[in-house]
């Protein structure tokens, strides 16, 4: 079964954290919003969960040191012990460099390729653009209709309240 | 358009306490100064360290936040202020520190030139008493200059609104940073290091310039969120605002545990007999766990605590974490300064708590001075309406 869309383009700051508020309300579906540059606290204001990306950056970073210690452990004091300047084979402050870095490595790398995957990202990929002047002076909303009680009409008049410069309905799987 | 700016008085409880502080600091001092005198110059010593490194670690924060044009933290700016304008105070215990230490405690007055010591011809040409002096006082008529300077333009800014003030300010920041740099090494070597003459780390400047830092940073934070707590600076202080700071905090924690290991690590590999004296010691006796809790309290619990988005906007968590390090950084001079004269056992007694406590003390009535002399926040700066609006 399709996915059903409804985008509205806005001209005004205001006006999209306006209609935001107003249809966030009315406990529509927002999928997203987009903006031509970083509108502070619209994310609160659209409702979106905090991202969970930092949970992976520290879990990854987490297991890179302890791996990268129980490797060098493994490396100079177990599998093939190498006298260096007369110190014990298992010497702490000798690893912890190279598990700094390990960590960074780790967490660093693993956000990224998270962040591919949580947002469907590969090399190219075509962008799915709401309209291709968010990228310049145009601010779009994106609702889910999410079942036959969404009525277009209601919103439309409410996107009207807000300036709306366009209003326009989509599927997905068709021509995005 | 902007609310009405006040100034600020100590509630009269605290002053009375505060005071009692610093009067027993005081007088622990005089008397130990009659029956421990070594202990007690330490202690002064101590003292002198933590008060002028928090006035100079404001200065650095000022300066740093004027360099880079930062909006941000201007609705804060008069905690930093405050804290910088007890220059002065920190100054005054530095030098009788500094005068009572060159007339017969310093252990590198007898250094005698035997064939032992490591470049001995230069330190005894470095180690005279009135060369000493003489940079001693170049220091400190440096950063009283400049403190003076900075925190005279930002008050006046309030009365005439000249948005040159801030201009003036910007060009005093640059020069403070590169004299600041080279007088704050030059003092950590000369009124830390040379506690220990034989002993040499050229990263020690760095080491104790992140210190005071750090220290700096905690204090600025839990002045300014006791004054909320007071009901000051509340609509202007934002979590925002707060967050900026947890996240300095949290970053030269970091930085902090980073520089320690950097000297530790470079001393412990090579292994060299004039070098390592300073950790033995350290690490021996009872001095150990102490060694060992300064890396929890200073890095291992503010890294944990600061690490996650809620906390570092969190003033209750900010608090707890700035007085922690403000222990912390005790501590940390404790461990620089105590051990070249008790290699080991920690000494702990009536001195180090009349030092601590009159420390305390004379912290927050120099702060209360201070923070009394202005309105709570530069009404007239340029950036005012870009630091309310503060957003991450």
């Amino acid at each position: 079964m399709s996915q059903r869309y409804l985008l509205g383009t806005f001209e005004r700051e205001e006006d999209i954290v306006g209609v935001v508020k107003k249809v966030r309300e009315l406990n529509y579906k927002i999928v997203d919003v987009y903006t031509p540059y970083a509108v502070h606290g619209l994310e609160r204001t659209a409702g979106f969960a905090p991202s969970r990306l930092p949970w992976v950056c520290f879990a990854l970073g987490l297991f890179g040191a302890l791996f990268k210690v129980w490797f060098e452990f493994w490396t100079t004091a177990s599998d093939w012990a190498i006298n260096v300047g007369g110190k014990p084979w298992n010497s702490l402050p000798a690893y912890v460099p190279i598990t700094f870095e390990v960590m960074v490595l780790f967490a660093g790398l693993s956000t990224v390729f998270a962040f591919f995957w949580s947002s469907r990202l590969f090399p190219g990929k075509k962008p799915i653009m709401p309209d291709i002047r968010v990228t310049n002076d145009r601010f779009v909303l994106v609702l889910e209709q999410e079942d036959s009680t969404f009525d277009v009409a209601k919103v439309q008049r409410i996107f009207k309240r807000f300036n709306t410069v366009k209003v326009e309905e989509r599927q997905e799987g068709g021509q995005g | 358009m902007n609310p009405q700016a006040r100034t600020f008085e100590l509630p009269e409880r605290f002053r009375t306490l505060t005071t009692v502080f610093a009067v027993i600091g005081g007088a622990g001092l005089l008397l130990g100064a009659v029956l421990a005198p070594e202990r007690a110059w330490l202690n002064l010593l101590l003292g002198g360290h933590y008060l002028l490194g928090l006035a100079l670690g404001a200065l650095f924060f000022l300066a740093i936040t004027y360099v880079s044009g930062a909006g941000w933290c201007v609705v804060l700016r008069r905690v930093p202020e405050a804290l910088t304008g007890t220059l002065p105070v920190g100054t005054l215990i530095m030098v009788a520190a500094l005068l009572i230490g060159v007339s017969g405690l310093f252990p590198w007055l007898e250094l005698t030139g035997g064939a032992e010591h490591h470049d001995v011809g230069f330190k005894t040409v470095w180690f005279g008493v009135p060369f000493f002096l003489a940079r001693a006082a170049i220091c400190l008529v440096i950063w009283l200059g400049f403190a003076r300077a900075i925190i005279a333009n930002s008050r006046k800014q309030d009365e005439d609104g000249d948005d040159d003030h801030t201009r003036n300010n910007i060009k005093l920041s640059a020069g403070f940073l590169v004299l600041f740099a080279l007088s704050v090494s030059v003092a950590s070597f000369d009124w830390v290091m040379s506690l220990e003459p034989d002993w040499y780390s050229t990263i020690f400047a760095i080491y104790y310039f992140s210190g005071i830092f750090v220290n700096a940073l905690a204090t600025i934070l839990v002045l300014l969120v006791w004054l909320r707590w007071r009901g000051i600076l509340v609509d202007m202080v934002t979590e925002e605002h707060l967050h900026d700071l947890g996240k300095l905090l949290f970053g030269f924690t970091t930085f902090w545990m980073y520089i320690w290991f950097s000297q530790y690590m470079l001393i412990w590999y090579a292994n060299l007999s004039e070098e390592v004296v300073y950790f033995v010691k350290r690490t021996s006796g009872a001095w150990e766990p102490l060694f060992l809790a300064n890396m929890v309290v200073n890095w291992v619990v503010p890294f944990f605590f600061l690490l996650s988005r809620g906390a570092k906007r969190n003033e209750r968590v900010l608090f707890r974490v700035g007085v922690v390090l403000m222990i912390g950084h005790w501590l940390d001079l404790y461990i620089m300064i105590f051990p070249s004269f008790s290699p080991t056992t920690p000494p702990f007694g009536l001195w180090e708590v009349a030092g601590a406590l009159g420390t305390i003390g004379i912290l927050f009535l120099a702060f209360a001075w201070q923070f009394g002399k202005a309105e709570y926040f530069p009404k007239r700066d340029p950036f005012l309406a870009e630091s309310r609006h503060h957003h991450q």
